[in-house]
């Protein structure tokens, strides 16, 4: 069949109504979005694939291109679902675009030459039917949109001024705190999908505590004064972005400690700074990302992925630790790579070799995989104890 | 007014026509076709069995029902309970055989009633008149299409009267040995008959044949290759239209191979100029343009029609401009409309041109 431009969009639009409908159906019975959100970029993939590719290569398209295409479709779909961060399980994914594909090809094959006497000779448009389709689009996007958006959580502001806690947050929400809002004794986050942006947390035994919890964001917080840690985080899955940590006052005041999430989505803690405590950012049975993060003048270790972790510590500045810069230890699995490592300072203290400047340590059966990372004025170097190894990329 | 529409020619694009009016709920009784032969296919199927034709060139689309879908592959399908024939389809391969066809146009012949619509009348002119045309002393009717065929066999002025000289369209055997004259379809058919029939072979031919699976252009079957042929000038549009006539016939082995063994054999050669054998076959196609059809002829004289070259110049839906408006509408459909449609003389164009008229005709239609 020879598609016109117009032909090719409107065919498409009629292909994807009913994998839409579906989706719209699946999205509140699963109660996950990634149905929409998949039917989103499949749509959106081949709308551009049609306008920039098959109707600049494919004058005259046979049947048989109908499988190649469809598998180019699912990869890029996949890729563009994988980049927007689309949560589908895989096999589902699948399972949808293959059924949605042999929809289409039914529809162009067999309905829509029924349908319409002149589909065919028309190049794939649709007449009145193809104005409706494009008029519909927008619509359901609009449609789409105003679900999503009157689906989202709640939206709290908190003023300008010392707010009393602790605050606890047991329900979806977003908290956002207008300049200079401060919360004294700390926030503690029970519930899943909870966002707190631009607060500082001043005091309280934790800063801010997670605990159970999914898809949670802490976006821009500064905590100072907490007395264990500064964000402590158990069996839960977040995203720390941009935050500060900083007037750890006791000898065994943590920056952010997330432990025991192994089950969790994988965690994430990005762009933030934290100086001083016992240790900066500590991982204990978690999988986690450590990235973009400068700590400095911690006394124990500054970086710590243990208790059978796996993650990444990457492109982090460590600077004027005591005893070890970067710490992966008891089986944890580490990917270490590009960091910086500066002015580790052997613990006087201790007799531990382990404890002798180390900026990058592998201990205890652990696997450190080293990247290009830059180690400066750290006398005990790189080094691996007590059974753990380092692997050099 | 007699009949709302009125049919002239029951060859198979009358017949499409008529199939496509019929599916779109126009009554039998509101048309009326006027034709030498009951039979849609009775000028078609003496020339495909004269040249042996086996399995239609046309692809999946190659039938006569009105809708694209279900076409003839997918009916096949169903029937030998086999996807083969749809696979087939998908790569355009697919080639029902002639008796399948045949079988088909029968088949449809009966359920469309088409044998309730014809009338066994010659038209020698059309007369336009207010609101509709008066066909011969027929009529009036409001929606008129010409579907008028091929007006004759071709064959050379210098050969017209050689005692030698068949026809490819016209029934003939074998001799040992023989000249064809031609490079088309016909012509490669015919090399290949002659050729299993254990005859020598000479291709006489002005120029090398294209070899292209059909006679114009895929994208030019539907909007998307039509469009362009639209918007060019009228010139450009007649070297077009000549370039698609050149001959030329499908690519592949199954016409490769037979010649090949052939001429390694010293049965086949190739010239430019007859060399006196004893048989020779013009497959030199059909008489060209309007004037050789008398009834074409006559009605551009009386109506003082627009032409270019060998064509009856018609608006994009094959309709004649200047005797069609919001009552009436005068259209051609087969090998006169190439105007309008390049292919107008496969069954894509016969269908397409069919599609064409009921889409101008529903517009105005009156009951």
């Amino acid at each position: 069949m020879s598609f016109t431009l117009t032909g090719r969009l409107q065919t498409r639009l009629a292909a994807a109504v009913l994998p839409f409908v579906v989706a719209a159906l699946l999205a509140p019975a699963v109660g996950e979005w990634w149905p929409l959100e998949l039917a989103g970029c499949m749509i959106g993939v081949g709308l551009v694939l049609d306008v920039l590719l098959y109707d600049r290569v494919l004058p005259y398209q046979p049947g048989w291109a109908a499988l190649p295409l469809g598998l180019l479709e699912l990869a890029a779909t996949m890729l563009v679902a994988r980049a927007l961060s689309v949560g589908a399980p895989p096999l589902a994914a699948l399972a949808f675009f293959v059924a949605a594909w042999i929809v289409a090809q039914a529809l162009v094959h067999a309905a829509l030459p029924l349908l319409r006497l002149t589909y065919v000779d028309d190049g794939g448009e649709l007449g009145w039917g193809g104005a409706v389709v494009t008029a519909l689009a927008p619509a359901a996007l609009l449609a789409v949109a105003g679900v999503a958006w009157s689906m989202q959580p709640p939206t709290y502001r908190l003023a300008t001024g010392v707010h009393q806690g602790p605050l606890v947050i047991e329900s979806a929400q977003r908290l956002v705190g207008e300049p200079g809002a401060i919360v004294e004794g700390g926030i503690v986050i029970a519930a899943d999908d909870v966002v707190v942006r631009d607060v500082l947390v001043r005091g309280g035994e934790y800063g801010i505590t997670v605990d159970d919890v999914e898809a949670v964001l802490l976006d821009r917080i500064t905590v100072e004064g907490a007395e264990l840690d500064g964000i402590h985080v158990r069996r839960s899955a977040v995203t720390i972005r941009d935050c500060e940590i900083r007037s750890l006052p006791g000898a065994y005041v943590q920056g952010i400690d997330i432990s025991f999430s192994f089950e969790r989505t994988p965690s994430l803690v990005e762009g933030c700074r934290i100086n001083g405590g016992l240790e900066g950012i500590v991982i204990h049975f978690s999988r986690v990302m450590v990235r973009e993060n400068r700590v400095s003048q911690t006394e124990l270790r500054a970086i710590t992925m243990t208790e059978m972790s796996m993650g990444s510590v990457e492109e982090n500045d460590v600077a004027g630790a005591r005893g070890v810069g970067i710490f992966c230890g008891d089986y944890s699995h580490c990917e270490i790579d590009d960091n910086s490592v500066a002015g580790v300072r052997p613990d006087r203290t201790s007799d531990d070799a382990t404890r002798q400047g180390v900026a990058i340590q592998s201990h205890f059966w652990a696997t450190a995989e080293l990247g290009d990372n830059t180690v400066a004025d750290s006398p005990g170097g790189i080094a691996a104890f007590t059974g753990g190894t380092i692997e050099r990329e | 007014m007699e009949r709302e529409y009125a049919i002239v020619g029951a060859g198979l694009a009358g017949f499409t026509s008529y199939a496509t009016l019929r599916h779109a709920g126009v009554a039998a009784a509101e048309i009326a076709v006027f034709g030498d032969d009951p039979d849609p296919a009775a000028s078609w199927r003496p020339r495909a069995l004269a040249i042996r034709q086996r399995r239609m060139r046309s692809e999946s689309d190659g039938h006569c029902y009105p809708r694209s879908f279900p076409g003839l592959a997918p009916r096949e399908a169903v029937r030998r309970r086999s996807l083969t024939p749809l696979a087939l389809s998908a790569w355009d391969r697919y080639r029902p055989t002639v008796d399948e066809f045949l079988d088909h146009v029968h088949a449809l012949r009966a359920s469309c009633r088409w044998d309730e619509s014809f009338r066994g009348v010659r038209i020698g002119r059309i007369t336009a008149t207010r609101g509709g045309f008066l066909l011969d002393g027929h009529g009036p009717f409001r929606h008129v299409l010409l579907a008028l065929g091929h007006p004759g066999l071709e064959l050379p002025a210098e050969l017209a009267a050689d005692p030698r000289v068949v026809h490819a369209y016209a029934p003939h055997d074998y001799a040992d040995d023989i000249e064809i004259v031609g490079a088309g379809m016909a012509a490669a058919t015919e090399w290949l008959n002659a050729l299993e029939a254990g005859a020598s072979v000479t291709s006489v031919r002005r120029r090398e044949p294209a070899r292209r699976p059909l006679n114009v252009a895929r994208p030019l079957f539907s909007k998307r290759g039509l469009a362009s042929f639209h918007a060019a000038s009228r010139m450009r549009r007649c070297e077009l239209l000549l370039g698609y006539g050149m001959p030329s016939y499908p690519p592949g082995r199954a016409w490769d191979d037979p010649i090949d063994r052939a001429m390694s054999e010293g049965r086949f050669r190739v010239t430019t100029q007859l060399d006196g054998a004893p048989q020779v076959i013009c497959a030199t196609g059909f008489q060209r343009g309007f004037t050789h059809d008398a009834l074409l002829r006559r009605l551009v004289a009386d109506h003082d029609l627009e032409t270019e070259l060998r064509w009856v110049v018609l608006d994009r839906d094959g309709s004649v401009a200047a005797l069609s408006d919001d009552t009436r509408t005068l259209a051609l459909t087969g090998i006169a409309a190439q105007w309008a449609y390049p292919a107008a003389d496969t069954l894509v164009g016969m269908k397409y041109l069919a599609r064409r008229f009921l889409r101008r005709t529903s517009r105005c239609r009156s009951r």
